[in-house]
């Protein structure tokens, strides 16, 4: 359901630049250079077939006391209004729903996004682009209408701009129903959308921005113009209890929901048949030991190598007795990485893990590493000790390190590797050189993954140092995966 | 939507237009101060602050009396409106003033011209005005906001004004009511201290007020007995105490005309187009959506993970924990779930997710600025909502696990 309805929302953001005028007979094509495209006034509409009030309460289950309210608001035809604030947290469907309301009631309207409009000046100039009929083509060098940077410019051209939209959109209605625009305009107002409004807070001159934007109505006190603003922060409908103990969000369960629902179709041949009581609970019984383990991949993005996994998964599981499903995926990483690069992420996690002064004892040219402590009573100050540690581990996070460090470490620990698998190991004396630049290259790509992260500069020398942020639990995996003994490795307090 | 009354539709719409229109408004409440006529009549330099609340109806009252004026003096008075969010930047401002001068006296405007060029033709033009015995009207909106910065605008109007060729008032308009105090010295010496208070309406008056807002005029288009009957009806409903114990409820929150006109906007959106009449029920209901608790509703939409997280959060902060991140939020959960054995344990992953919604919900954040070198684990955090608010969301939310409950309450 909530893939049928981006793929309704994408068709209609398109579908808002492009016309069904049948003047004009060229189609529009994203993409294509169109000479003779001259957008008119239908264009400020939907652009689709209006839909109506039935069609608009199903596409949206358990949204009717909104869309009614949202109905009421908005009023009969050239009903003046004041600005209206629309508000809810992520995915709850606040864009898509007043986009169908406008589409079922035909009026026009100006819709902007502060997501892609992500400053002022682009945003004036999308409006005003949208309220001047203006299309960027390879003619006007894509360029806007007009170039608007200050509040104050944004003002006099809007005006003007909707006046000239209003008059038009006056004669239109004074038309009769035989000459109008075929994609039927309704009314003298003209509704300017803000989306995504809560990203304007982020922005440079928000300050004086922001009142702005709320008070642009009372500035230009044109009542032929209603203002709307969309902005994430609340509610959301529920679907399966257990999970929505964990997230209410739509798009996410909506992921989790669509592999449960195959297994829920499985021992049914035939999909066509509704299920009576005494079927949904054998269906559900089926279902049932998939769901715990389920809630806690929830947020698991599915990714390519998933078909293989699943189809591996089923055979285990119909040979083998039920084990939990968790320990299967303990070897696998999910994604690829070459050898020289696990290394690099082994040793900077040693190097955030480790305090700088054990690297000799531990890395030392014979190889061999005794981070063994002899086991002493444990005496209470030291409990205390080491609990006061433990929280500062958890506070602090992982340390910094500088570059030389890292690259130290790496040598000792590919050195230890090579002489472990003897002859096919990398080698490391001859072409250090061009296996340098692959390990800086390797680095950079890591900082980028964010597997590694800038640090703070050291305070004397003023060089930067680098953070691992790798978890235990992945480094332990990615060792593993290369056979490099890392508990030995890891300093334990 | 059952059958459509038209003379309810016209009724509505001319409801909604009057609400949404504030010269309506004051036009009935008028209260013109005279101060500002003199100033024009007799020909010399002023300039007063007008202060109150927002929504008060302060520009409202303002261009009330400029429209008299306009109408009574045709020629001898031109009007300069500045706003304070647009123009508060001084090279912006003049450009805006000597613009809405070429405007008024069909001059040839440049957007070429400089700083320099445009304070002089503000001046000049002052000089001539006050030798053909125009009067300039400068009006400035929030004027709170012209007083940041070095205040040249301010100081060259006001200067301007001393001089005895030129005839200017100057109009500021503010919702700081110490606005005055935001002046320099050199600029608060050349500003008569004239200041009018805005106050809010009294009863009587917002009584008056809002029968003739709701009231239909009898021998307009709309069918007759129909305007008179709903006459009858809000008169009814405006006598009626419950409905002054809403008023009541309104006012003390917020005393501005604002307000109100909000409040029965929403009244009048609600009215059934059926009957075509307002009832009670109407305002009822508006004062109910009016007043929203946007922080209640967010922790009525969170899933009980992140309840989890917020009431560990709180006992950490109940621990006198000064600073604390996500993984000593975890801590505290796990010994919850150790100490309690509750059915809701989930993965380190899992939680992290609903650490972040939480975020995004904006019901926590982050205590330091610039630890962007920190992943989500380590930053520091605190709550964003007060232990009241937490525990009466906790205790409106349907099946809300008793043991959360529990915990908040000790």
């Amino acid at each position: 359901m909530a893939r049928e309805k981006e793929e309704s929302m994408q068709v209609s953001r398109r579908a808002t630049r492009s016309s069904t005028f049948s003047a004009n007979n060229n189609g529009i094509e994203l993409g294509k250079p169109n000479d003779s495209y001259i957008p008119t006034l239908g264009d400020l509409v939907f652009g689709q077939e209006p839909i109506s009030l039935d069609d608009l309460l199903s596409r949206f289950p358990g949204r009717r006391v909104q869309i009614l309210e949202l109905l009421r608001l908005l009023g009969t035809l050239n009903s003046s209004m004041p600005p209206l604030f629309v508000y809810g947290s992520a995915s709850t469907g606040k864009t898509s729903i007043i986009i169908q309301v406008f589409r079922h009631l035909s009026r026009p309207f100006v819709y902007t996004s502060c997501l892609s409009c992500y400053s002022p000046r682009i945003l004036f100039e999308s409006i005003l682009n949208q309220l001047l009929l203006h299309k960027k083509n390879a003619f006007n060098g894509y360029s806007s209408a007009k170039r608007c940077e200050k509040p104050s410019d944004f003002v006099i051209f809007v005006r003007e701009a909707l006046i000239n939209v209003i008059d038009s959109l006056k004669e239109n209605a004074e038309k009769t129903s035989t000459s109008k625009l075929k994609g039927q305009v309704n009314g003298k107002m003209i509704y300017l959308i803000f989306d995504n409004f809560e990203l304007v807070r982020e922005w440079d001159k928000s300050s004086s921005i922001l009142p702005f934007l709320f008070g642009l109505s009372d500035i230009l006190k044109m009542p032929e113009v209603g203002m709307i603003f969309i902005s994430s922060t609340s509610p959301d409908t529920i679907v399966l209890r257990p999970f929505c103990r964990i997230t209410k969000r739509v798009d996410e369960l909506s992921t989790a929901f669509s592999l449960l629902f195959k297994r829920y179709c499985e021992p049914l041949s035939d999909l066509g048949v509704l299920p009576n009581g005494e079927m949904k609970r054998r269906l559900f019984s089926h279902l049932q030991p998939h769901i715990a383990p389920s809630l806690n991949e929830i947020f698991r993005v599915a990714s390519q190598p998933c078909l293989e996994c699943g189809v591996n998964q089923e055979t285990r599981r119909k040979g083998g007795a039920r084990k939990s499903v968790g320990s299967g995926d303990l070897d696998d990483i999910g994604f690829h990485m070459s050898t020289s690069a696990k290394y690099l992420l082994v040793s900077a996690f040693l190097a955030s893990r480790n305090p700088a002064t054990l690297d000799a004892s531990l890395f030392d040219t014979t190889g061999v590493s005794d981070s063994r402590k002899r086991k002493r009573k444990a005496s209470e100050k030291s409990l205390e000790q080491k609990e006061a540690a433990e929280q500062e581990l958890l506070m602090k996070g992982p340390g910094t390190f500088s570059l030389e460090r890292l690259l130290a470490i790496f040598q000792c620990i590919t050195s230890v590797g090579e002489e472990e698998e003897g002859n096919d190991g990398l080698r490391v004396d001859e072409g250090s050189n061009a296996l340098m630049s692959d390990i800086l290259l390797q680095l950079t790509s890591l900082c980028n993954s964010n597997f590694i992260v800038k640090g703070g500069s050291c305070p004397l020398e003023g060089s930067t140092r680098y953070r691992s942020t790798l978890s235990e639990d992945l480094a332990i995996k990615v060792a593993r995966s290369i056979k490099f003994p890392l508990s030995k490795y890891l300093y334990r307090r | 939507m059952g059958k459509e009354n038209p003379a309810a539709e016209k009724a509505s719409n001319l409801l909604r237009s009057r609400l949404c229109d504030p010269n309506f408004v004051v036009k009935h409440l008028s209260d013109s101060p005279d101060s500002n006529y003199s100033s024009v009549t007799e020909a010399c330099n002023n300039s007063i602050l007008l202060l109150g609340p927002r929504g008060s109806g302060k520009i409202a009252v303002l261009e009330l009396i400029l429209t008299d004026l306009l109408l009574e003096y045709p020629d001898t008075i031109s009007v300069i409106k500045l706003n304070g969010l647009l123009h508060s930047d001084d090279c912006c401002a003049f450009k805006e003033i000597a613009r809405q001068l070429c405007m008024e006296h069909q001059l040839l405007f440049s957007k070429m011209a400089s700083f320099d060029d445009n304070s002089q033709f503000m001046i000049e033009m002052l000089r001539e005005c006050g030798l053909a015995h125009k009067t300039i009207i400068f009006v400035l909106d929030e004027f709170d906001l012209f007083a940041q910065g070095k205040q040249r605008l301010l100081y060259s109007l006001l200067d301007a004004m001393q001089s005895v060729t030129s005839q200017a008032v100057v109009i500021g308009v503010s919702c700081r009511l110490d606005a005055d105090q935001l002046l320099e010295k050199r600029v608060r010496s050349r500003f008569s201290h004239r200041k009018l208070l805005f106050l809010p309406p009294s009863k009587e008056d917002m009584q008056r007020l809002l029968e003739h807002i709701l009231s239909l005029p009898v021998d307009s288009s709309l069918p007759h007995a129909y305007a008179v009957e709903f006459n009858k009806k809000i008169k009814n409903i405006l006598a009626d105490g419950r409905f002054k114990e809403i008023v009541n409820t309104l006012v003390n929150l917020d005393s501005t005309v604002n307000h109100l006109l909000r409040f029965l906007f929403l009244a009048v959106s609600y009215m059934d187009l059926e009957s075509g009449f307002l009832s009670f029920e109407n305002f009822k209901t508006a004062l109910s959506n009016s007043h929203r608790q946007p922080k209640l509703e967010c922790i009525k939409d969170c899933s009980i993970l992140e309840l989890y997280i917020l009431v560990c959060m709180k006992r950490l902060e109940v621990k006198e924990q000064n600073s604390y991140n996500f993984n000593s939020v975890m801590k505290e959960y796990k010994s919850i779930h150790d100490s309690f054995q509750t059915s809701d344990y989930y993965s380190r992953n899992v939680c992290l997710r609903a650490f972040e919604h939480l975020l995004q919900r904006e019901l926590i954040c982050f205590t330091d600025n610039r630890g962007y070198s920190q992943s989500v684990e380590f930053r520091p955090v605190k709550l964003l909502i007060s232990s009241i608010e937490l525990h009466q969301g906790l205790k409106s939310y349907c099946s809300c696990p008793v043991i959360l409950l529990k915990l908040v309450e000790r």
